[in-house]
C-alpha cells in the first residue's frame, strides 16, 4: 500500500517537474529580452541544485548518515572545514531544508532551532559543543545578511524558486494576479518578527524539555519533532522532502515518515499542519506573487542584520534612487513582487527596505535612465535604463 | 417642446454660411502662409538640413497630405478619435483600429475670433480652438468621430461645453492629486469608460493581443522619439525648431511610418555627428522651453526668435506636452495580461506626467524634477519660462521654480505673450537680451 502511494507520489511529482522545467526553458526563449529576469531564474536554478543535489553530484561514496536514508549525503563535510564533524553543511539563510537530504547548505532557522538547546537527541554525531554550533550558525547569519542581505531571497532561495515558477505559470495562462492593500502588506511585513520570535522562544521551552521537573515533551520521536518546532508549521519541509523523494535521492519510507507520518511512531497530525500550509501557499502564491515573502520569518531574520540599527549602514548590496531623474511613474511599484512601496515613496537615496528581496525588478523595469541602481559596497553595477532600445 | 435651456444652450453663436467661408478661406490662406513662412525659416538658419526632413514639412502641412489620408482612410469606414491633450490613451484609439488625432489648436487667427465667445483672459490655446471650430478651420477637428478631452484646466472645461455642439466630446477627469492610490483606480475607471466609448464607436473589440500590438508599436515610436533627444544632448546637430517639428508631427501623423522616418533621421544625424557636422555652432548658448504647449505653426515665434536672433540660441530641450513629454514615457507592462496593460496604460498617463494641474504633498515636484535632470543632462545654459496670458497653472508655478534654477544658478526667464504676431519686435529684444547675457556667462 504505502508503496503504491509512494510510487505515485514520485511519479506525479517528476512529471510537474518535468513539466515545470519545460515551461521554464519556453519562457526563457520567449523572454529573453528581459535580461536580468533571465539571469535571475538562471541562478535560482543552479542555486537549488547545488544546494539539494550538490552532494549527490558531489563526494561519491562517502558515508551514508542512516537517519536520513540511503543518498550519499551529509558526510561531515565539517571534517574537511573544521576538522570535526560537523554534518549540518554551511549555514545559509533560505529554505535549504535540513529535511532534504542532498543538501550542502542548511536553513539558519533549524539550526537556531536545534542547537539552543544542549542535548540533541543524535548530539553523539557532533564533536563540537552546542554552543560553537550556535555560534557558527549566527556568525554565519549575521554575515550573510550583511553580505547579501535579501539577495538570498530573491535570487538563491528555492523556495523563492518555486513561488517565482508558479507566477510565471500564471503569466503563461494569462490569469491576472491579486493585488494586496498596502495595509495588509504591512500587517504581514510586522508579523514575521513575531513568528520567528515565537517560534524560537518556543524551541528554548520545549528544548529544555521539562520545567521544574514537570516533563513538557518526552524522549519519542514526537518529542524530537516538538523541539524543532518551526519545522513543524514551515512550507518548505514538505516540498523539498516529496521533490527529493520523487527524484529517487531520498529513501521513500524516510520521506513518507516526513510526508504522511508514522502514525505510531512521528504523530501524523504535525506533520500534515506542513502540508496544509504548503497548499494555502501554493494556491495564494500561484495568484499573489511571492506571498510567503510577505510573511517570511527567515526574511526577516536577515532584514534584522542586513536592514536596521548599525547593519544598514555596513550592508553591502543597496538599492538607491536619483530623485531628479524619477518623474513617478509608478512602474516600479506595480512590477515589485512583494509591493513594497518604499521604492515609489521615498525621496532618493537608499531605498532598500526590510520587505524588498532585492529581485531586482524594478530596476529592469524603469525607463528613466539612471534612476534607479543596485550598488554593491558603494559601487553602482547595475542601473535602470532606457529597456525599448533592446526590444529589437 | 425644447425647454428654454434647451433652446439657448449653443455657445457658439450662428454665423452665415457666406461669413464662415470668407473667414475660413482667409484663415486658411494666412495659415498657409505661415507654415511656409516657418519651414522657409528653418531651412534658411539651418544649411543643410537632412533630406528626411521634408518628409516632416509635408506632414506638417495640415491642409495638405495627411488630411488627404485621414479622409480616404475615413471613406473606407475607419474612424477618426480626436484628443485635446495628452491624457488622452491613444494605445486605445489604435488598438481599436481608429486614427488618433491631436486637436489642440496653434492658430492666432482663430483665437481672435474666439474672443466673440470667450472672456480674454482665457487662455487662447482654449480660445484659438473654439474660433477654429467656429469657422470649421482646423482640417483634424473637422474629420474626427469623437473628441476625447481631458479636463485638465478650467479652460478645457468649458472648453468641452462648447465643443459638445458640434461633436460628440468623451470627457475624461484626471485626479488632481496623482499619488495617492484611490485616485489612480479612480483613473483607471476613467480609461475603461473611454475604452468603451471607443469600442461602441468603431465596433471593434479592444482585446488583449490588438492592445498589445498598439503598446508595442507605441513603445518603438518612443523608442525612436528618445532616440532624437539623445541626440540632442552634445553639440548641436539638429536645430530645436525642427526637433520640435518632428516632435509635433506625431500627434497627427501615422505612429509607425513617423517612428520609421525618424529612425531614418535619426541615422543622418547619427553620422553628421561623426563627422563634426553641426546644425550650428558648437558653443551656442543652449536653451531650454518649458511652460504652456506650443502648437505648431503660429506658436514657432518663439523657437524661431531663438534660434534666429543675433546671437544665435539653440533649444536643445524643453519640458511642454507639446514637444518633450509626448511620447518620451513609454508604457511599462509587466504582465500581458488585460488588466495589467489597463493599468500600465493608466499610469503612463496619469502617474508619468507632470503637467502643472497636478499638485501632491510636495507640490508638483515631479515637474521640478523633471527640469533639474533636463538642465544636468542637456547642460542647459538658461531656460525660457514661456506663459501666454491665461495660462494660470503654467504662470503660477513659475515662482518656485525660479527659485529652484535660482540656487542652481541657471538664469530664467519669464517670456509672456500672446496669441499675437505683434510682440515680435519686443519680443525679439526681450530674448536678444536673454541670449546676451547667456553668452557673456558663457565667456566667463
Amino acid at each position: 500500500m504505502l508503496e503504491i502511494i509512494a510510487e505515485t507520489l514520485r511519479i506525479t511529482i517528476a512529471v510537474a517537474l518535468i513539466l515545470a522545467g519545460m515551461l521554464a526553458i519556453v519562457i526563457w526563449v520567449r523572454n529573453n529580452t528581459r535580461k536580468l529576469s533571465t539571469l535571475r531564474l538562471f541562478v535560482q536554478i543552479v542555486a537549488v541544485v547545488l544546494i539539494f543535489l550538490g552532494l549527490i553530484i558531489g563526494p561519491f561514496g562517502q558515508d551514508q548518515w542512516e537517519y536520513l536514508g540511503t543518498a550519499p549525503k551529509d558526510i561531515a563535510i565539517g571534517k574537511e572545514i573544521f576538522g570535526r564533524p560537523y554534518p549540518d553543511g554551511l549555514t545559509v539563510p533560505t529554505f535549504s531544508c535540513y529535511y532534504a537530504s542532498g543538501r550542502t547548505a542548511t536553513c539558519v532557522v533549524w539550526q537556531l532551532q536545534s542547537y539552543l538547546f544542549p542535548d540533541f537527541g543524535t548530539s553523539s554525531v557532533y564533536s563540537t559543543s552546542g554552543v560553537e554550533r550556535l555560534a557558527i550558525a549566527t556568525g554565519l547569519l549575521i554575515l550573510m545578511s550583511i553580505i547579501f542581505g535579501r539577495f538570498l531571497c530573491g535570487w538563491i532561495c528555492p523556495f523563492g524558486l518555486y513561488m517565482d515558477l508558479l507566477t510565471r505559470l500564471r503569466k503563461a495562462l494569462k490569469i491576472k494576479h491579486w493585488t494586496l492593500s498596502d495595509r495588509t502588506n504591512e500587517v504581514l511585513r510586522q508579523s514575521r518578527y513575531l513568528i520567528i520570535a515565537t517560534f524560537l522562544i518556543l524551541s528554548v521551552i520545549l528544548g529544555m524539555r521539562a520545567i521544574a521537573g514537570v516533563e513538557l515533551v518526552s524522549e519519542t520521536e514526537l518529542g524530537r519533532y516538538l523541539e524543532i518546532p518551526f519545522c513543524q508549521v514551515c512550507p518548505a519541509k514538505p516540498l523539498f522532502v516529496l521533490v527529493e523523494g520523487a527524484l529517487g535521492f531520498m529513501d521513500v519510507d524516510y520521506m513518507l515518515s516526513q510526508t504522511i507520518g508514522d502514525f505510531a511512531l512521528t504523530g501524523w497530525y504535525l506533520t500534515s499542519i506542513n502540508l496544509v500550509i504548503l497548499g494555502v501557499v501554493t494556491v495564494g502564491s500561484f495568484k499573489i506573487r511571492r506571498l510567503w515573502c510577505r510573511i517570511c520569518p527567515l526574511g526577516g531574520l536577515i532584514a534584522i542584520f542586513s536592514r536596521f540599527g548599525p547593519f544598514k549602514k555596513i550592508s553591502l548590496i543597496k538599492l538607491t534612487k536619483v530623485e531628479e531623474k524619477c518623474t513617478k511613474c509608478g512602474i516600479c511599484k506595480r512590477v515589485c513582487p512583494p509591493q513594497v512601496t518604499e521604492v515609489y515613496d521615498d525621496k532618493g537615496g537608499d531605498v532598500t527596505v526590510s520587505s524588498c528581496i532585492l529581485c531586482f525588478r524594478c530596476v529592469e523595469m524603469c525607463p528613466y535612465e539612471g534612476c534607479l541602481q543596485v550598488e554593491v559596497a558603494g559601487k553602482p553595477i547595475y542601473k535602470s535604463k532606457n529597456w525599448l532600445k533592446e526590444e529589437e | 417642446m425644447a425647454s428654454e435651456i434647451e433652446k439657448g444652450t449653443k455657445y457658439i453663436p450662428e454665423m452665415t454660411q457666406s461669413e464662415i467661408d470668407d473667414l475660413n478661406k482667409s484663415m486658411k490662406t494666412s495659415s498657409l502662409k505661415v507654415i511656409e513662412d516657418n519651414i522657409e525659416k528653418m531651412k534658411k538658419s539651418w544649411k543643410d538640413r537632412p533630406q528626411v526632413m521634408e518628409y516632416f514639412d509635408e506632414i506638417s502641412n495640415l491642409f495638405g497630405k495627411r488630411q488627404e489620408e485621414i479622409k480616404q482612410q475615413k471613406a473606407t469606414g475607419k474612424k477618426v478619435i480626436g484628443y485635446s491633450c495628452i491624457f488622452a490613451p491613444i494605445e486605445m484609439i489604435l488598438a481599436a483600429d481608429a486614427i488618433p488625432v491631436r486637436v489642440g489648436s496653434g492658430w492666432y487667427d482663430s483665437a481672435k475670433l474666439g474672443d466673440r465667445i470667450m472672456p480674454v483672459e482665457v487662455c487662447p490655446v482654449i480660445r484659438s480652438t473654439v474660433g477654429a471650430k467656429m469657422v470649421n478651420l482646423s482640417p483634424f477637428l473637422e474629420l474626427s468621430d469623437a473628441i476625447v478631452m481631458p479636463l485638465t484646466c478650467d479652460g478645457r472645461t468649458k472648453l468641452s461645453e462648447m465643443l459638445a455642439d458640434h461633436k460628440p466630446i468623451w470627457r475624461m477627469n484626471p485626479p488632481r492629486v496623482k499619488d495617492d492610490p484611490h485616485t489612480l483606480s479612480m483613473w483607471k475607471q476613467e480609461i475603461m469608460v473611454i475604452k468603451e466609448k471607443i469600442e461602441k464607436l468603431t465596433g471593434n473589440k479592444i482585446d488583449r493581443k490588438n492592445l498589445k500590438t498598439a503598446i508595442e508599436k507605441m513603445q518603438q515610436a518612443t523608442k525612436a522619439f528618445r532616440r532624437l533627444q539623445e541626440l540632442r544632448k552634445g553639440n548641436p546637430v539638429i536645430n530645436g525648431r525642427d526637433a520640435m517639428l518632428v516632435n509635433q508631427t506625431s500627434l497627427w501623423d501615422d505612429i509607425e511610418r513617423w517612428t520609421q522616418k525618424v529612425n531614418e533621421l535619426c541615422d543622418e544625424l547619427e553620422k553628421r555627428l561623426e563627422q563634426k557636422e553641426y546644425s550650428t555652432y558648437p558653443d551656442t548658448p543652449r536653451v531650454m522651453l518649458t511652460g504652456t504647449p506650443m502648437i505648431w505653426p503660429d506658436s514657432w515665434k518663439v523657437p524661431n526668435l531663438i534660434e534666429e536672433s543675433n546671437p544665435q540660441g539653440v533649444v536643445v530641450v524643453d519640458e511642454q506636452c507639446s514637444g518633450d513629454r509626448i511620447l518620451y514615457d513609454p508604457v511599462g507592462v509587466d504582465e500581458w495580461t488585460m488588466s495589467d496593460m489597463i493599468d500600465a496604460i493608466g499610469e503612463r498617463y496619469l502617474m508619468a506626467c507632470t503637467c502643472p494641474c497636478f499638485t501632491s504633498e510636495h507640490g508638483n515636484e515631479d515637474r521640478i524634477n523633471w527640469i533639474i535632470d533636463r538642465i544636468k543632462e542637456y547642460k542647459v545654459d538658461g531656460v525660457i519660462y514661456y506663459v501666454v496670458r491665461g495660462c494660470i497653472l503654467y504662470a503660477m508655478e513659475y515662482q518656485r521654480i525660479k527659485n529652484v534654477l535660482d540656487k542652481m544658478n541657471i538664469p530664467v526667464y519669464y517670456l509672456d505673450t500672446e496669441y499675437t504676431r505683434e510682440d515680435v519686435g519686443q519680443m525679439k529684444t526681450r530674448v536678444e537680451a536673454f541670449l546676451e547675457m547667456l553668452e557673456a556667462r558663457m565667456d566667463i
